[in-house]
């Protein structure tokens, strides 16, 4: 009963999630601020992903019930899309919120942290705020991974890969699914 | 071959081949349905759990739709080698990639475009199913897994060669086990059957199966040896009852029938003691018969010596003289004074078996052994079988002994009446001849007795020559006598008179002079007679010619005894108011047998020479004296026959004889003789006695001259008869006398003496009676009678 009740409700989302898309692809004049490129539609997915793929410490959290936070600190190149994403889904049971960022402050209280390029010329700073702290440092430039930046999308091909940077992950206090380190390029970064 | 008739091995070990391949069968069987049952389950369940493993691994390349990393996933699969296919469909439904072609949305034609429930279900060839691909409770896309079948069957080529190695090295194991073990109940069957096989065909029942082990087998083993045991056993018995049957049945007297049967349970059976003994029922008693020879000693402790008694009341014996066996086991248990002798000599058991024929018992066999409970059921039962048989054999042999008995009682009674036939042959005969020499020396006594009496001028000489002739005529007539007794019947009640038993024996010494002084020298041995006479011996009572016959035969005897020559010895004494006659020889004496049996009838030892009747005759004549006759005798030393009699009540008186009545003188007399001579010589002597004698020398002529005397008025006063004449003889001529003239007295005179005479009764019509040779005194004596007004 309960697979089937967990089936059914995945089924409806998918419905769902299908009707919107197809509408917001007929209609892209009318949802043209929601409707970033696809490759940032697959990177907001796979943001979102990450909450499935990576562990926190109880100490990341106030509480049992307290949501996991996704924030994007600069440019938010999802546009609302994001929030599309996450609507609704659960990691561990704890709702997931997408929480835009502009200050460095701000950001140490998400729990997964798209650093977007505009925000490379302060990324040392911004790294080293968030060094040792729970939280999972994701961007789309080499800067940012040369850093110390935990996981970067590299585009090969049309396709997005991902980059691991192992060393920051076990500096802080951050679990990987070795699930996701299979599938991820996890060469160090050259240093500088 | 069919199973019933295969060897015992083989089919012992076809047995247990077939329960070995059975069970092994069975136990495939079962295996090949359990696992067919539970194969497909657990291949479920392996399916499931590696589309659970591959769903698991790829949550992150749907989540991050790395199709390269899917493929590499999904390509693991190649290490189970019946999944067929597989497949991986995104969130929305998409396919992803493919197994095996690793192929994108338009994959392998078979992969389902869209997943379908999830789940695993088998159709014909194959397993196949969805598996969700969840991470951390969120769907991320769907695993298609399909497995062929083909692991089903490789799974059952596999377990059907290693059941078949099973089981052919369970076979072979079996086999060879059932090739060792069958031997445990083979061998000793086959044993069994050897020996048994060996005592049927040889019949040697002393061969024994080896016992092999304890269990049923060697308990078979052992019953069959105790079966076998029993067989000799009762053969054994079978043999001995045989053999003593044999014996028993050749044995034609009761009383070695029985020493046989003791004898053999003594030696045979064995007994300790073992005894036979007689029943009557009316003494209520057993007589022991028989005992056996190693059982005398003990027999005599017990008191159950031969002829020893056993009462049957009080002892409990009832039961066997009425025909039951009586078994005691333990004798000392009953409280029997027959039992006592017994439990104190050591004998413990004793079994008491009826003897029986026609229906009752006649005897009862008693064998007794010293333990207690000695005799088994198989002997008791040969005693019983021996006791019948012994019993039938007694029988047997008592009917035996009947006959023969019967058979020499008639062969007696048929000797008796050829010797008395012979004897009256010879009686008859020696009647006639007696007749004849009466008749012939009727002359010679008379004219010799007239001479002596009427001639005084004789020379001394003439007259002792004279008187010579007279005792000749005498002896004469005495042995024709004798001759005559042979057939004489005995006078019933010849008044016993007193006897000078000496002047017997004088006499006899003289008249068996011949045999006992002539013969003998002829021969050259000499017999001396002595005589050691009692003078003055008291006479007896009896009659003198039957004690002087007697002595005349218990003479004979002697000499006969004495072939070789020997003393014979005379012997008169008085003992008490006895008076003994003894005659004694030196002869050849008698054993004891012939000694009781001297005395019967026409037993004789002298064979041809005896009739077996003188000392018969011997014992009648004493019997009729009331004497005793005692016989001693001794093998070779001789006998002594001594005749014991009474003395005589009143003494003898010699009174001188009265003078002879006279008769009347001048009567006219008739003598009526065949014989011319007799007549002529009866004429002259009656003649001198002054009587007027007429003869006739026949009867017929007799009467007619008595008739015509007695018509012409001159009458006979007397006749005189001879009784044997042709034609009509003396009786006749007393009657047609009588008849004619009733007063006129008859003499009959005979030369048969009385034996042709009924009873030695005066004959009808006869006054007064006379035997040849006449003699003057008796013919004066006659006539005297007949008138005894006379004699006055």
């Amino acid at each position: 009963m309960r697979a089937r009740g967990y089936m059914a409700d995945g089924a409806l989302r998918l419905a769902a999630k299908i009707l919107i898309l197809a509408w917001a692809c007929a209609c892209p004049g009318a949802w043209a601020q929601a409707a970033p490129d696809k490759e940032h539609r697959v990177k907001a997915v796979f943001l979102f992903n990450f909450a499935q793929f990576v562990q926190w410490p109880d100490s990341a959290f106030a509480g049992p019930e307290e949501p996991l936070v996704v924030g994007i600190l600069g440019t938010d190149p999802f546009d609302a899309y994001m929030d599309e994403v996450v609507r609704g889904e659960k990691a561990n049971k704890r709702p997931i919120i997408v929480k835009r960022c502009r200050k460095i402050e701000e950001a140490k209280a998400c729990h997964v942290l798209f650093v977007s390029n505009s925000e490379m010329p302060r990324v040392e700073t911004i790294l080293a705020a968030l060094k040792s702290r729970p939280v999972l440092t994701v961007g789309e430039s080499e800067i940012l991974y040369r850093h110390g930046g935990m996981v970067s999308f590299v585009t090969e091909g049309g396709r997005i890969r991902l980059k691991i940077n192992l060393e920051a992950v076990q500096g802080s206090s951050l679990t990987v699914s070795s699930k996701l380190l299979r599938l991820a390029d996890v060469t160090a970064p050259p240093r500088d | 071959m069919a199973f019933e008739n295969m060897r015992l091995r083989q089919r012992l070990m076809a047995i247990m081949l077939m329960t070995s391949a059975s069970v092994l069968l069975l136990t495939c069987a079962g295996f090949f349905a359990y696992e067919f049952l539970t194969f497909r389950h657990s291949m479920h369940r392996q399916l499931s759990t590696i589309a659970a493993i591959v769903a698991d691994n790829s949550t992150a390349v749907l989540a991050f739709k790395d199709r390269g990393a899917a493929r590499e996933i999904l390509f693991a699969l190649k290490a189970e080698p019946h999944i067929t296919e597989a497949a991986l469909y995104d969130e929305e439904g998409h396919l992803f990639t493919t197994f095996p072609d690793g192929n994108g949305a338009e994959g392998a034609a078979s992969v389902p475009l869209l997943p379908a429930a999830d789940g695993f279900r088998f159709d014909e060839s194959h397993l196949s199913g969805f598996q969700p691909v969840i991470q951390n409770g969120k769907r991320l896309g769907t695993l298609y897994v399909q497995s062929d079948l083909k692991a089903v069957s490789e799974r059952f080529r596999l377990y059907g060669a290693v059941a078949g190695l099973v089981a052919g090295v369970a076979f072979l194991l079996a086999y060879l086990l059932s090739r060792a073990l069958q031997r445990q109940i083979s061998m000793p069957i086959m044993a069994l059957a050897e020996t048994a096989r060996m005592v049927s065909q040889r019949r040697d029942y002393s061969v024994r199966a080896r016992r092999i082990g304890d269990g049923e087998l060697g308990m078979l083993t052992d019953s069959f040896n105790q079966m076998l045991n029993r067989v000799q056993e009762q053969l054994s018995r079978m043999e001995l009852l045989n053999q003593i049957t044999r014996a028993i049945g050749e044995r034609l007297d009761l009383f070695s029938v029985y020493q046989v049967m003791v004898g053999a349970l003594e030696d045979n059976l064995p007994v300790d003691f073992a005894c036979v003994c007689r029943y009557e029922a009316s003494a209520g008693k057993l007589t022991v018969t028989s005992v056996g020879g190693k059982s005398i000693a003990l027999a005599s402790d017990l008191g159950m010596q031969p002829h020893a008694s056993v009462e049957v009341e009080g002892n409990s014996l009832e039961k066997c003289v009425q025909g039951s066996m009586i078994y005691e086991a333990d004798v000392a248990e009953t409280k029997l004074p027959f039992a006592e002798g017994l439990v104190a000599r050591g004998l413990r058991t004793v079994v008491l078996s009826p003897l029986i024929a026609e229906g009752s018992v006649f005897g009862v066999l008693i064998a007794a052994r010293r333990p207690v409970d000695g005799f088994s059921g198989l002997d008791r039962e040969f005693l019983r079988q021996l006791s019948d048989h012994a019993a039938l054999a007694a029988h047997q042999a008592h009917l035996y002994g009947a006959l023969q008995q019967a058979y020499e009682d008639l062969r007696r009674s048929q000797r008796a009446v050829m010797e008395q036939e012979r004897l009256r042959a010879l009686g008859q005969m020696a009647s006639g001849i007696a007749h004849d020499i009466n008749n012939a020396i009727s002359p010679a006594a008379l004219y010799t007795d007239s001479i002596l009496e009427r001639e005084t001028n004789l020379s001394r000489k003439s007259r002792e020559q004279l008187q010579t002739i007279a005792h000749a005529i005498e002896d004469v007539a005495a042995t024709v006598g004798r001759m005559r007794e042979f057939s004489r019947k005995r006078e019933s009640a010849r008044a016993l008179v007193p006897v000078q038993a000496n002047r017997c024996l004088q006499q006899v010494i003289e008249l068996t002079r011949a045999r006992w002084y002539d013969t003998p020298q002829q021969r050259g041995m000499v017999i001396k007679v002595k005589t050691e006479l009692e003078a003055n011996l008291p006479p007896v009572m009896g009659i003198e010619g039957e004690m002087r016959e007697a002595l005349t035969n218990l003479f004979l005897n002697a000499f006969d005894a004495m072939p070789e020559g020997g003393t014979l010895t005379l012997r008169t004494r008085t003992v008490a108011d006895q008076v003994h006659v003894e005659v004694s020889d030196t002869g050849s004496g008698m054993d004891e047998e012939t000694r009781l049996r001297c005395l019967e009838p026409f037993y004789s030892t002298k064979g041809e020479r005896g009739t077996g009747l003188g000392l018969a005759m011997v014992y009648g004549v004493a019997e009729r004296h009331g004497a005793e006759l005692v016989i001693e005798s001794e093998p070779g030393k001789g006998t002594t026959m001594r005749l014991v009699f009474p003395m005589a009540k009143e003494a003898l008186v010699e009174t001188p004889a009265p003078p002879p009545p006279q008769p009347p003188s001048s009567l006219r007399i008739l003598v009526v003789d065949d014989d011319p001579m007799v007549a002529k010589v009866l004429k002259e002597t009656i003649s001198a006695d002054g009587h007027a004698v007429t003869t006739a020398n026949g009867g017929q002529s007799g009467i007619d001259a008595f008739i015509s005397a007695l018509r012409s008025n001159a009458p006979f006063a007397v006749v005189l008869t001879d009784l044997g004449m042709p034609y009509v003889d003396g009786r006749q001529v007393a009657k047609a006398i009588k008849d004619a003239s009733p007063g006129t007295p008859v003499i009959l005179l005979t030369g048969w003496g009385q034996s042709l005479l009924e009873d030695g009764e005066m004959p009808a019509n006869v006054d007064r009676l006379l035997s040849k040779p006449p003699k003057m005194a008796d013919l004066r004596q006659a006539l005297a009678a007949c008138f005894p007004q006379h004699a006055r």
